[in-house]
């Protein structure tokens, strides 16, 4: 297949050293597809196109440096640099926070006829075609993504990027370029969720948005395609309502019940 | 990588997926049910609703600040959805605020319109529509509606004309989308509406799609279709179409037909399964009588009047003497579909072990023998008995939000009452007792279907014509014939939008409307299910609901005593009158408290228990559980009808001076004439203008290349239109696609008013045209 995912991906990462056994163990926790015990993990570390699925990785500015590591064309890194996946742009491709957001690449035929977008979405990784992590799905369940997510149609005649940086840089560029309207829309910028919302300095910071669709908290939280802004640094907790709850539940004060108590 | 490894991939792909299961990643995080209190706490207020565009009827929660629609949300709690919204219907708040919403009246002073006082503009409707009445007599004048409408809004129409000012001249452009689909279903069980429910979906073994592109027009459905084979990987999924669709792509067998030769495939599919000794006799015996009807009945060309067809019995054998003709090896000479895969298709509908739903739309609908092709699905599961049970079933989907709700249950058309059909002396005097009028006052004859009634506008015998909730000036076919017509001299045209629009600019009078959850209403989706929502938003400027627009205007004619409801209970108090019609136990439906606090309640609605499969006796109220299992009591034998329908040719096909097919439909962006869906900027700029899909090989012998400009051209118009290749669907040779949304390039001025001549709904999937190559602008 081409232009996918970079397959050769896990087992050069395999080499990488002494933080292997650690990544391992950390699939393991992650993937939701790797099953226990000890003799399918070497299949599941070859199908893990995470490389930053360990933690320790991903604060180790593996972001700037495994392009090179793994022989991507040195060209595609002042688009990475220049352009780290940030909060401005993942708003841009939203109509409002939670709307499902557009697909801001070009397709292949096929893909516009509705395959493939798993094969890179459902567990990220770096794709050489576009010189940057895709994004993991938060609902891989869900496979006919096309019904959600659409392109720019002027995405559509563009050639599929191999690597270029001139290539790649149109593929977000023809999108900033004056959107034709039918009419203009009386829809001012939406009241994007404030992060770091803390009820005491130096708190777990409140989840400021609903779990529908959404409900995989690393899919979009952790690993190198995540937001700069939202990436968390711990993401070998797992766990993260143990700590992290949604702001809403914090709305009312507790009354206790009883004659004491007021209603 | 072929067509086969794909397949297999893409299978493997949503076997992974379905492992992913997200709930298991992270434990901790709640999933569905508290999704409602979770975005409670998000600084919105939320409120549900059915969605605005098809006739699935999705539920959406719509996040609500500052007294405006900021955010959707699919609604959890529904159980046609779950969760789940199309793109569509994600940004559907957003087509609440294009700039160029109507605000304020509009009235026609010689080439313009201009602005005038709400009030003064439904004084000049009502004045001149009394002194056309006066003038013309009360036939010549006429309402033209929609599956847009609300139920009241349908509800306050048909009342209005059929019962205060006694004329039949109403119908609604659920005409153009769904009428066969009544019709069908009226010949073969007596009643309308589907007996099944999108539940089906959840149990079938194998999903047959007859001329129906899910994955784009009704994403909703084909997700849950995806759904039920991630979960069992021997569910199949059989694509029978016209050309290759993402829905070809994603199903498990693609089979593409000659046009018009669905009804011999359907045939086809009998013949084999009788000839097989697959018939399910008892079931037949018990509960089946066959049918011989009208042939040869034209396409509605010269006349308007619609045809009652004759009704003629006939056995099992004359049946099988029918088939004769539709062996398998013959109608592969006439569909393509070679004779190997209408017998496997057989094998998967007579097949005891596998639950089978047969799902279609406008594809089967839209067609000059729309309401027998109906049949002809039907006939197939009628011979096996798989009917009206969890997976078995014929499901008609719906294009419109309230097509069934507003139009076909309330009777909002030409020959129909609320219950039953003005034609029927004692559903006249039914209709009459409820609304307090002469049973006199409604009229025995029916009034205009709609091609009828803008032929009508065209001759003069109608003067005044009120259109709410639709854009003819796009959708209507041969366009540029109704067009002239509606701009004749001495004709009054009202148009009630919310958007300026090709209607809109014909109009004498444009009065603005509220959209959606700017004013109460409830829509009827396409699996009897009703749905209310509340006024969430204020409409803008002087925007009055279609509903309060019609009260309005028969106060003013002096009818005040039979719209007597205060505006704040509006809603309620017609609901109360209208459920009326149907308080037995074949239509009962629910409370509005109840409906205010569910996500849809569908009906037959009896003992606080909804009617899932009607006609099956362990499910249905009305069904006598003395007949057996079913009992089809629409028909007075209890039995409902395999009809012996023939093959007959379309009207116009491909020659030498028009040779392709052209085609037209939707796509997964746009809904219907995109008034709504263009102002959506996602959705804009994923679909900004129509286009021709031609087929690689034509397109080469043309020598037209991807994203030339052609020009169309039919008996009845032409446009310039890009070519488009390698784009969402690939017709086959001698096969074009053209999608209807976009008014600046309006296909409906090549297609062709044939029509079904049973339903009156015409065929917007068949007429002849060639392509002519345009000189290319760059010169490369």
């Amino acid at each position: 297949m081409n232009g996918g995912v970079d397959r050769r991906l896990p087992a050069r990462l395999a080499t990488i050293g002494g933080t292997t056994t650690l990544m391992v163990v950390a699939i393991m926790v992650l993937a939701p597809s790797a099953p226990p015990g000890g003799d399918r993990a070497g299949a599941e570390l070859e199908r893990a196109v995470v490389p930053a699925a360990s933690p320790i990785l991903a604060e180790a500015e593996v972001f700037r440096t495994l392009p090179d590591q793994l022989g991507v064309d040195p060209a595609a890194r002042p688009r990475l640099e220049a352009h780290p996946r940030s909060m401005a742009i993942y708003r841009r491709l939203r109509a409002y926070p939670g709307a499902p957001p557009r697909i801001p690449h070009s397709l292949t035929r096929e893909e516009a006829m509705g395959g493939h977008c798993n094969s890179c979405h459902e567990r990220g990784g770096f794709v050489e075609r576009f010189a940057a992590y895709a994004p993991i799905t938060p609902h891989p369940e869900r496979s006919h993504c096309l019904q959600c997510h659409v392109a720019d149609d002027r995405l559509l005649g563009l050639p599929y990027p191999d690597g270029g940086p001139d290539a790649v840089c149109a593929q977000c560029h023809v999108m900033e370029a004056s959107p034709p309207e039918l009419v203009a829309l009386d829809w001012p910028e939406p009241r994007w969720p404030a992060t770091g919302q803390v009820a005491l300095p130096g708190a777990p910071p409140a989840i400021p948005h609903d779990f529908h669709h959404r409900g995989n908290c690393l899919a979009c939280h952790g690993g190198p395609s995540a937001v700069a802004e939202i990436r968390t640094s711990h993401p070998e907790r797992a766990n993260c309502r143990q700590c992290h709850l949604p702001a809403g539940d914090q709305a009312d004060a507790y009354t206790r019940p009883g004659p004491g108590g007021s209603p | 990588m072929s067509v086969a490894d794909r397949r297999e991939f893409m299978k493997q792909a949503a076997a992974g997926a379905a492992a992913a299961a997200a709930a298991a990643l992270t434990p901790g995080v709640a999933f569905g049910q508290d999704l409602t209190r979770l975005i409670g706490g998000l600084g919105l207020e939320w409120k549900k609703t059915p969605c605005r565009f098809c006739g699935v009827g999705c539920g959406l929660l719509v996040g609500l600040e500052g007294g405006r629609a900021v955010a959707v949300r699919g609604d959890p709690a529904s159980p046609v959805s779950r969760g789940l919204a199309c793109v569509k219907g994600y940004h559907s708040v957003q087509a609440l605020y294009g700039r160029d919403r109507l605000t304020r009246a509009l009235v026609r002073q010689g080439d313009r319109l201009v602005q005038v006082p709400m009030e003064r503009a439904l004084d000049l409707v009502a004045r001149t529509l009394r002194e056309t009445v006066e003038a013309h007599g009360k036939d010549s004048v006429a309402m033209y509606g929609s599956g847009q409408w609300t139920i009241p809004a349908g509800y306050v129409a048909t009342k209005l004309f059929k019962g205060a000012l006694g004329t039949n001249n109403i119908d609604a452009s659920a005409r153009l989308y769904t009428a066969s689909a009544m019709t069908g279903a009226i010949s073969s069980f007596g009643l309308d509406q589907p007996m099944g429910c999108y539940e089906d979906l959840d149990h079938a073994d194998v999903f047959v799609l007859w001329g129906a592109n899910m994955a784009e027009t009704y994403p909703v459905l084909f997700s849950r279709m995806l759904e039920r084979r991630q979960r069992s990987p021997s569910v199949r999924i059989v694509d029978l179409a016209t050309r290759s669709t993402r829905t070809s792509y994603a199903s498990d067998r693609a089979l593409l037909f000659a046009p018009q030769s669905d009804l011999a495939v359907a045939n086809a599919i009998c013949h084999e399964i009788v000839a097989r000794g697959r018939v399910n006799r008892s079931f037949v015996d018990r509960h089946v009588a066959f049918r011989r009807g009208s042939t040869g009945i034209g396409y509605g060309l010269r006349d308007d009047a619609l045809v009652s067809e004759d009704e003629a019995e006939a056995s099992f054998d004359d049946y099988v003497r029918f088939l004769a003709d539709y062996s398998p090896e013959r109608v592969e000479r006439l569909s393509g579909v070679q004779a190997a895969d209408i017998r496997w298709l057989a094998s998967l509908y007579a097949d005891p072990s596998l639950r089978v739903v047969s799902l279609w739309s406008t594809g089967i609908n839209q067609h000059t023998r729309g309401s027998w092709a109906n049949n002809l699905i039907y006939n197939i599961h009628l011979l096996t008995g798989k009917i009206a049970s969890p997976g078995n079933g014929p499901l008609s989907l719906t294009d419109q939000p309230s097509a069934c709700g507003a139009v076909r249950e309330v009777g909002a058309l030409a020959h129909a009452l609320p219950r039953g059909t003005v034609a029927d002396p004692e559903d006249r005097e039914f209709a009459a007792g409820i609304w307090g009028v002469p049973s006199s006052r409604i009229d025995s004859r029916p009034g205009h279907h709609a091609l009828s009634m803008f032929r009508a506008l065209e001759r003069g015998d109608i003067r005044f014509l009120w259109v709410q909730a639709t854009n003819p000036m796009v959708t209507l076919p041969d366009l540029s014939r109704y067009r002239a017509a509606a701009r004749k001299e001495g004709r009054f045209l009202v148009v009630s939008d919310v958007y300026p629009t090709p209607t809109t600019e014909v109009a004498d009078v444009v009065l603005p409307s509220a959209l959606w959850i700017e004013e109460e209403g409830l829509f009827g989706n396409g699996e009897r299910r009703t749905q209310h929502f509340q006024q969430m938003v204020d409409a803008p400027g002087e925007a009055m609901g279609d509903t309060w627009q019609m009260i309005e205007v028969a106060r003013r004619l002096g009818h005040q005593e039979l719209f007597p409801w205060p505006r704040e209970s509006h809603v309620a108090d017609i609901w109360a009158e209208y459920t009326r019609f149907h308080d037995g136990p074949s239509h009962r439906m629910a409370l509005l408290s109840e409906l205010e606090s569910r996500p849809g309640v569908m009906w037959p609605y009896v003992d606080g228990r909804e009617t899932r499969w009607r006609y099956n006796t362990a499910h249905d109220p009305a069904a006598d559980a003395g007949r057996g299992d079913f009992h089809f009591y629409g028909n007075p034998d209890g039995r409902a009808r395999i009809w012996l329908r023939p093959f007959e040719p379309a009207p116009e096909v491909p020659d030498t001076e028009f040779p392709f097919w052209l085609e037209t439909g939707r796509v997964l962006e746009h809904w219907s004439s995109g008034v709504l869906t263009r102002r959506i900027p996602t959705l804009h700029r994923a679909m900004p203008g129509a286009y021709v899909e031609i087929n690689d090989h034509d397109a080469r012998e043309l020598g037209v290349q991807d994203g030339d400009r052609v020009r169309l051209v039919s008996r009845r118009g032409s446009i310039q239109i890009t070519a488009r290749l390698d784009h969402r669907g690939q017709p086959p040779r001698g096969h074009l696609f053209v999608p209807f949304f976009d008014e600046s390039l309006l296909i409906n001025e090549l297609t062709s008013d044939a029509h079904c001549p049973v339903s009156g709904q015409p065929d917007y999937k068949k007429c002849a045209v060639r392509v002519e190559r345009v000189a290319r602008m760059t010169g490369t």
